[in-house]
Parts: C-alpha cells; sequence; structure tokens
C-alpha cells in the first residue's frame, strides 16, 4: 500500500515535470520563428526538392528581406542559384553564409563544391543558357 | 501566508540534487532533438564542360574504324563492324546540336577507292589532306580490339536438402565467357597535322555458360555484343567531348 502510494506520488511528480518540459520546448522552439522564416524556409526546401528552383529562390530571398543575416538562407539561395547556372550570384550567397557561420562544415562543403566546380569549368560567369535546368 | 521559495518547491518535488541533474540533462537531450538542424540533401545539374575547344572544333567528318591486326581471339568477325563503330559514331555525334558531321553518303563518296588501314593511324598528313576535302576543321578515325575469354568459374550457395532435412552448402560449375572491346579514338586537326584527342576506351560484358550453350554460343555471330559495346564506348566518349549536365549534391539547411 506504501508502495503504491510512493509510486502514483513520484508520477504526479513526473507528470508535472514532463508538462513543463514540453511547455518549456514549445515556448523555445516558437520564440525562434516568430516571423515565419522557419515556414519559408520549408517551403523553399520543399520546392527544391521538387525541381521548383524558381519558387525556393524567391522565397530564399523573402527570409533574406527578413532577417538579412540569416546563414541558412544565403547558403540554401547559394544552392538555388547554382543549380540555375547562376555561378557568381551563388559564390556570393555562398561566401555571406560562411562569413555569417564560419564553423558550419555544410556551407563550407558547399562552398567548395562550387569553386571547385568553376575550376573545373574554366569560368566564373556561366550564366544559365539552358531553361531547360531551371524549372 | 506562507512565502514560496525555490526550496520549498523542490521539497514540494522532492527533488534532489542527483535527480535535478538527470531531468537536466533529460531536457537538454529532448531539446536538442527537437530544435537541431536538419540537412536536405538534393542533387543539383552541373554543367561539365566539353574537353576539346567546341568553337574551333564543330565539323567533323568519321572515317571507318580498323581493326587493330591479330587482336581477336575470336576467329573471323565481320569485316563490315569498322564501318558500323564509324556509323554509330557520326549518328551520335550528330544528335549533337554543337557538332556538324559530315554525313555517310558524303564519306563514302569521297572515300571511293580508299581503304582505311591501321597505317593511317600514324600518317597524320594524309588525313589532313582527307580533312579538306571534306572541309572540315577535326578528323576521327580510330581503332578497335575485341578481345574474348572463357573461364570455368564455380559458384557456391546453399540448397535445402530432404535427405538431411536442413540446408546444405552446394556449388554449380559453369563457363564464363568475357568479351572486352578496347577502341581508340583519335582526333586530327586539319590545320596544325596535330593529334588534339587520343584516348582508348574499354567496355567488357560477361556471360555464364553451361557447356551446351557455351558451344552454341561459340557458333552464334558475335557482332552484336560487340556493336553493343561499340555504343557504350562511344557513349563515353562523345560525353566526354561535348557539354553535358552531370548530377551533384549540395546541402539545404532547414
Amino acid at each position: 500500500m506504501y508502495k503504491k502510494a510512493v509510486f502514483m506520488s513520484n508520477l504526479y511528480r513526473f507528470y508535472h515535470l514532463s508538462v513543463v518540459i514540453l511547455v518549456l520546448i514549445v515556448v523555445g522552439c516558437a520564440s525562434r520563428d516568430s516571423t515565419g522564416i522557419n515556414d519559408y524556409n520549408q517551403f523553399a526546401i520543399k520546392a527544391a526538392e521538387a525541381g521548383l528552383w524558381n519558387e525556393a529562390i524567391y522565397r530564399w530571398n523573402q527570409v533574406i528581406t527578413i532577417d538579412p543575416d540569416n546563414a541558412a538562407a544565403h547558403n540554401n539561395l547559394g544552392v538555388g542559384y547554382e543549380a540555375q547556372g547562376k555561378i557568381t550570384d551563388a559564390v556570393a550567397s555562398y561566401e555571406r553564409a560562411t562569413e555569417l557561420d564560419p564553423d558550419s562544415k555544410y556551407y563550407r562543403i558547399n562552398y567548395r563544391r562550387c569553386r571547385l566546380h568553376i575550376r573545373r569549368s574554366g569560368s566564373e560567369t556561366t550564366e544559365s543558357d539552358d531553361d531547360s535546368n531551371s524549372e | 501566508m506562507k512565502k514560496i521559495t525555490i526550496h520549498t518547491i523542490l521539497r514540494f518535488l522532492r527533488l534532489t540534487n542527483r535527480r535535478i541533474t538527470l531531468y537536466f540533462l533529460l531536457m537538454i537531450t529532448v531539446s536538442l532533438c527537437a530544435c537541431g538542424t536538419h540537412v536536405s540533401r538534393v542533387s543539383i545539374p552541373i554543367k561539365v564542360q566539353s574537353e576539346i575547344d567546341i568553337d574551333t572544333y564543330s565539323k567533323f567528318a568519321v572515317l571507318p574504324f580498323v581493326s587493330e591486326e591479330h587482336s581477336s581471339k575470336l576467329g573471323e568477325l565481320p569485316v563490315e563492324i569498322g564501318d558500323d563503330i564509324g556509323e554509330i559514331l557520326r549518328s551520335r555525334l550528330a544528335r549533337q546540336e554543337k557538332f556538324e558531321i559530315v554525313n555517310k553518303q558524303e564519306t563514302n563518296r569521297l572515300m571511293t577507292g580508299e581503304e582505311v588501314n591501321e597505317e593511317w593511324l600514324k600518317d597524320t598528313e594524309h588525313l589532313s589532306e582527307l580533312g579538306k576535302y571534306f572541309e572540315v576543321k577535326g578528323i576521327i578515325v580510330g581503332s578497335y580490339r575485341f578481345i574474348s575469354d572463357t573461364q570455368p568459374r564455380r559458384y557456391y550457395g546453399e540448397r535445402y536438402s530432404a535427405r538431411h532435412q536442413r540446408y546444405i552448402m552446394d556449388y554449380h560449375d559453369y563457363l564464363q565467357k568475357s568479351y572486352l572491346l578496347s577502341l581508340r579514338v583519335m582526333i586530327i586537326d586539319i590545320d596544325t597535322k596535330e593529334t588534339i584527342w587520343d584516348e582508348a576506351y574499354l567496355q567488357k560484358t560477361a556471360e555464364a555458360h553451361t557447356l551446351g550453350s557455351f558451344v552454341f554460343s561459340q557458333m552464334a555471330p558475335q557482332e552484336r555484343t560487340l556493336k553493343e559495346l561499340s555504343k557504350r564506348a562511344i557513349a563515353d566518349f562523345v560525353r566526354e567531348i561535348t557539354p553535358h549536365y552531370e548530377q551533384e549534391d549540395r546541402f539545404l539547411i532547414e
């Protein structure tokens, strides 16, 4: 009987604590995105995965308008530009992303691969001349 | 009214220091799982430039390919396969908008009375002269070597034995017939008489045979296998000299 009481008491405490943790997580995550940046970014990534690069680029540009120091958006925008063959713009975006967050390995990998591609193709000012690749 | 302090809350929750630490760690783990960085991998098209100067070399004539002497271990190969390789290459290049290719009829007309042989591949002077008749910037020539090899092989596997009431190790002997094609492709500059491209493309395939099917395969014509391997080798060559797109991975950060 005593053990049952102790168990119920512990359960009650855990319940309270779990509620507190959940509230903290929800508040913490929500406070990160009060401007809809996360939604824009998520939507843009879905568009990019579907090959709709123009739409994705438009959304990432919107994110940058709201938060000009968003390194992820600059990086993603770089990927979008590179997919469209706008290499000069892609390099500028990657450079900005690595400036804003020099510790991210993903930004560095994207940037390095882009530079490697430029060296291989031998031209930095390659603009998309094939519309079939844009969307 | 009793004053509520942090100690009274802790006493109410009966939280010891150890428990507080555990809860704190749990909270951090859950928060990291919920709010961590997510990365998506996407493939993007990357434009790969031609390995030759396509502005200079945009018009080509393709001559029939020659069989390298004493190369075949398969006996007599069809004589016209060199023409077929040339024709496959001609049609593949003609599909590319950057290139203009002298057609088969025109090539045959200008090559009447001439027979391409292995010596031609070294004689860039002669090829250059020929190219001037075709009015092209580059002339494509080459040779091929087709080798076949048969080796006995053993395949180990498992089969269910009704007698032993369990799976037992078993093996099958078979003959593996391998085909190897080495296609050498050369591009000769008509003006400078230099070889601007000289690469060999290897393609291979293999077939598994029982003794019976092996005998039939020896009698069957090899032309289709040779053509199929030629197509693959030519595709490799055309890919290298034509601007094309390749897929490359990039990371999107959520």
